[in-house]
């Protein structure tokens, strides 16, 4: 006995949602929010890098003035207080508050912003603002206010990055400010002249530095923005298009099989005796083109619906929704609707399930089902039986449904290929001469769509039975036996 | 009296199959070439069907429907049938739940089905008017 299993990830494959990609002139709060919990993690790194520091001062305080690190005191401490307390107040305000007009993550990422600043400022003081790369972590802030900010919003950031460097030389020097005061030519310049030459030009070329900066980098951003906007641009014109190739597949679809059903109602005419009596011999041959032309319709919805699946994504406006699906409702309403092939094939079906609720896309499933069911009648023998039964795994919130035939089986060399698109058995051809190759091809993209897998297990000339296998599914009280 | 039942569609054979197996069923009938026809059929109050047959795509992609919503609006009484090529497929056209005040019969016209739908529509109007006149 031959056995295969057939899963299928839709989650791989998906299609880009609008709500990944950014809009505007910023990001939209969905990515922000992602960002400002990086942000708090990124900044628990710097407090236990803070840490760490402090660790080396208190075991050897000289080899840190050696590099030029003026004077510890309690400074680390302050910055870890703040920082984690500031950390989690953040994270407070995420999680716990709603979201309004003076709570939103813009809000929740300035305020990140300017503590920030502020610590690394006091940081830049006590390491040294002139003698040490410590004042370049500014433009960390810069970058980041650019990547997650409108070009207004960075620039404003970045002015308030060098008003805080100045103000940190400034503090640390006031006889710079008292400069003009002395307005004494020197041709041999003073040690606090010397001095306030540097520090004048440690503050020129960094706040140059941060605007430059600030320039690529909003530049930079801008087209990337840009190229996300005409993604997203292009996402809806997708969306669209989608539409407009459901809609001419539905047209197409119409205008092929109208003709036909037009032909079939001129015969159903004739076979009910509304247009007088006909020869028995006149009866087979209507029934001949009658059942093939009943073939060829049916093809070409199966056609439509295959590209109606192939389409579906989920979430997406207009394409599907998930929903709780009743199985047992819906195998009922499939088992009603394949009533006349039943009866044709003189099949019985036995069904014996516990009911159970899935999350799916309930015309999915229903199509799902019902090709299926169709198939197992179809390739059963005439006055033969399908049996439909469940399993319930209440402890991993699985359950299995499977349908069993005693038909003709399918050959081990074949079972592979059974959810090919157009893929014809010699065998089930012989058998059943209606085969479109398309049934199998819509189970497959139906539960791919759902997010379901499929067990088939066959034996030929004993039968085949076929497992759906539904994972996270609710229990329901009624049953049918 | 014979009911009135108005029939909609583009397709010539159609129209035949139809008017011919309600007419030989004792049902009087009005056949109509496209929407706009039978919309102006209606306004005279004579002429007012116990049951409209409609086809989905005369014309445009979505004409049945649209008239549907109209004859329901005007006239809640009147029950109606669609009869179209692409059966349960045009479900995704209906918006949410309206569907439920419809019956989707997918073409070929098989007489017996067909009888059978319109018979229990038109006694559900019966019923229907039997209970309002009570009430």
């Amino acid at each position: 006995m031959a056995t295969f299993d057939f899963s299928w990830n839709k989650a791989n494959d998906q299609n880009v949602s609008p709500a990944t990609i950014s809009s505007g002139p910023k990001l939209n709060d969905e990515i922000l929010i992602t960002n400002i919990r990086w942000f708090i993690i990124f900044r628990w790194g710097v407090i236990a890098a803070l840490i760490a520091f402090e660790i080396l001062a208190t075991l050897s305080s000289e080899t840190l003035i050696k590099f030029g690190i003026i004077d510890l005191k309690d400074w680390p401490i302050s910055i870890i207080l703040a920082l984690s307390i500031a950390n989690f107040a953040y994270a407070h305000a995420l999680k716990h508050r709603e979201l309004s007009l003076f709570h939103n993550p813009t809000i929740n990422l300035w305020v990140q912003i300017v503590v920030d600043l502020v610590c690394l400022s006091v940081v830049v003081h006590f390491v040294g603002s002139t003698a040490t790369p410590a004042p370049f972590f500014y433009v960390l802030h810069i970058v980041l206010a650019c990547i997650f900010f409108s070009t207004r919003e960075s620039l404003l950031v970045t002015f308030l990055v060098c008003a805080m460097y100045t103000f940190v030389l400034l503090f640390e020097n006031p006889i710079f400010i008292q400069l003009p005061q002395s307005g004494v030519i020197d041709a041999h310049p003073s040690i606090e002249s010397r001095q306030s030459n540097r520090v004048l030009l440690w503050m020129f070329v960094l706040n140059t530095l941060f605007f430059i900066i600030w320039y690529v980098v909003s530049r930079l951003s801008m087209v990337v923005r840009e190229h996300e906007m005409r993604l997203l641009d292009a996402y809806r014109q997708i969306n669209q298009t989608q539409v407009e190739k459901d809609q001419y597949a539905v047209l197409m679809t119409h205008q092929l099989k109208s003709p036909l059903d037009a032909i079939r109602s001129k015969i159903n005419l004739i076979k009910a005796g509304y247009c007088g009596e006909s020869s028995q011999e006149t009866k087979d041959v209507l029934m001949k083109i009658d059942k093939r032309a009943k073939n060829m319709a049916g093809l070409i919805l199966d056609l439509l619906r295959l590209e109606r699946l192939k389409q579906t994504c989920i979430d997406c406006a207009d394409t599907a929704t998930l929903k709780p699906v009743d199985i047992c409702r819906t195998l009922q309403k499939s088992i009603d609707k394949l009533k006349p092939v039943t009866k044709a094939k003189n099949v019985d079906i036995h069904v014996s399930i516990e009911n159970f609720a899935y999350h799916g896309i309930p015309d999915q499933l229903e199509i799902l089902l019902e090709n299926i069911i169709s198939n197992a009648i179809t390739y059963s023998f005439d006055g033969g039986s399908v049996e439909v039964t469940s399993c319930i795994d209440q402890a991993n919130d699985t359950a299995s449904l499977t349908i069993t035939d005693h038909g003709i089986g399918i050959e081990g060399k074949d079972l592979p290929n059974i959810f090919n698109e157009y893929f014809y058995s010699p065998r089930a051809v012989t058998h059943n001469q209606a085969s479109s190759g398309v049934g199998l091809s819509i189970v497959k993209k139906a539960a791919e769509n759902n997010n379901l897998q499929i067990k088939v297990n066959s034996e030929p000339g004993q039968g085949t039975s076929f497992t759906v296998i539904f994972q996270h599914v609710q229990l329901l009280s009624d049953a049918i036996k | 009296m014979a009911q009135k039942i108005a029939h909609v569609d583009d397709d010539p054979d159609i129209r035949d199959a139809v008017s011919r197996i309600l007419r030989m069923n004792g049902y009087d009938v009005d056949t109509y070439l496209t929407m706009e026809d039978f919309i102006n059929s209606l306004q005279d109050a004579g002429n007012l069907p116990d049951l409209a047959i409609l086809d989905v795509m005369v014309e445009s992609m979505d004409a049945g429907l649209i008239t549907y919503k109209q004859i329901h609006e005007r006239y809640p009484t009147m029950q109606a049938i669609f009869l179209t090529s692409l059966g349960d497929m045009i479900r995704p056209y209906f918006e949410d739940g309206s569907y439920k005040w419809v019956c989707v019969v997918e073409k070929p016209v098989e007489p017996e089905s067909l009888l059978s739908i319109i018979r229990e529509r038109l006694e559900d109007t019966k019923a229907t008017m039997n209970s309002s006149q009570k009430t």
